[in-house]
């Protein structure tokens, strides 16, 4: 379609709202601003709609915070007696262990150094008597033969 | 640091090696090789093996002093004294169990001219030899073996230390623990040569 330079100076040309205009154009504001207001009411407010929704405990985030960074504190702290808890049992128990085997050792050495000295002084005294010396320990070396 | 004190320090420096090497000879050479005797383990009816070095002597220290016997302080004084005990005692159901060449192999151990034979006794109609040696280690005791060949025993006791003798001589015959501790034992009547 074209159009000539005519047809556009009538088409843009002046014309002239007619009697009323002001007063049509304030009853249209009115208008709209009543049906704002009617819609306004009769829709529920808008925080109470979030309140109702799955997101809703976002609002309390503050408390939420707090209450979660107390249960995880307090979840920390009671593992972490209980694991020094753990590590000083199990401690308490490999010494404990360590102790015992050393007890046992000891006494097992005790018994065989006992055992070996009584050997060494009953052969000594079997020898002694072998050769009828006296079983005197204090001067047998003075006393020696060889 | 001048030249003479770099000879002092290089002069000090031997006498420490000399000195350490010297120790270590005299407790290497104060206890004797006896692994040869192991393999008359099988044909022994009794076997006392006993190893004490000085950790263990000093563990065994250790648990008599909890002991309150005064007596007990009479084995303290004694085990103190000790570098280590190793005594091999066999002990046969039958004569001729074991070769001259065994004890002979501990005797060529004692040829040296530190260790002094003191007592030996031959009696050739029970074919039994029993010597002891003494280790000199200066002026004192640095070792002990007693020598024990019969015709059904071999027994070795090698006492490394400044052995007191008499104090071992006056041990008391009640110290003799439970046979079940004290080495490894095949069923067999005990026999002891005090009890002789």
């Amino acid at each position: 379609m074209h159009f000539s330079e005519d047809d556009l100076r009538q088409a843009l040309k002046r014309k002239d709202p007619g009697s009323g205009f002001t007063q049509r154009v304030m009853a249209r504001m009115e208008q709209a601003k009543t049906e704002d207001a009617a819609a306004m009411k009769g829709k529920p407010a808008p925080s109470a709609k979030k309140s109702n929704g799955f997101f809703a405990w976002w609002q309390l985030r503050p408390a939420w915070i707090v209450a979660v960074t107390a249960v995880l504190l307090l979840g920390f702290g009671w593992a972490g007696y209980q694991y020094a808890e753990y590590r000083h049992q199990k401690q308490a128990a490999i010494t404990a262990a360590i102790h015992e085997k050393e007890l046992q050792e000891a006494e097992r050495a005790r018994d065989q150094a006992i055992l070996a000295l009584q050997i060494a002084r009953s052969k000594l005294n079997h020898v002694l008597q072998q050769t009828q010396l006296p079983a005197d320990g204090n001067d047998k070396i003075r006393r020696q033969r060889l | 640091m001048n030249r003479t004190g770099k000879w002092l320090l290089q002069i000090f420096v031997g006498v420490v090696l000399c000195c350490s090497t010297a120790l270590g000879y005299g407790q290497s050479a104060a206890r004797l090789q006896l692994a040869n005797l192991d393999k008359l383990s099988d044909k022994a009816a009794r076997v006392t093996d006993v190893t004490l070095d000085g950790t263990l002597l000093e563990l065994a220290v250790k648990i008599i002093e909890l002991d309150k016997d005064p007596e007990a302080d009479q084995l303290k004084d004694i085990i103190r004294s000790l570098k280590g005990i190793y005594v091999k005692s066999f002990e046969f159901d039958d004569a001729s169990q074991y070769s001259q060449a065994d004890v002979e192999a501990v005797r060529a151990q004692l040829t040296s001219p530190r260790w002094s034979k003191i007592v030996q006794s031959i009696d050739k109609r029970n074919h039994e030899h029993d010597e002891v040696y003494i280790l000199k280690d200066g002026g004192r005791v640095g070792g002990i073996v007693v020598l024990v060949a019969e015709a059904k025993e071999l027994t070795v006791v090698n006492i490394v230390g400044d052995v007191p003798l008499e104090k071992v001589m006056a041990l008391e015959e009640h110290f003799v623990p439970e046979r079940s501790h004290g080495g490894k034992h095949k069923p067999n009547k005990e026999r002891s040569h005090d009890d002789e």
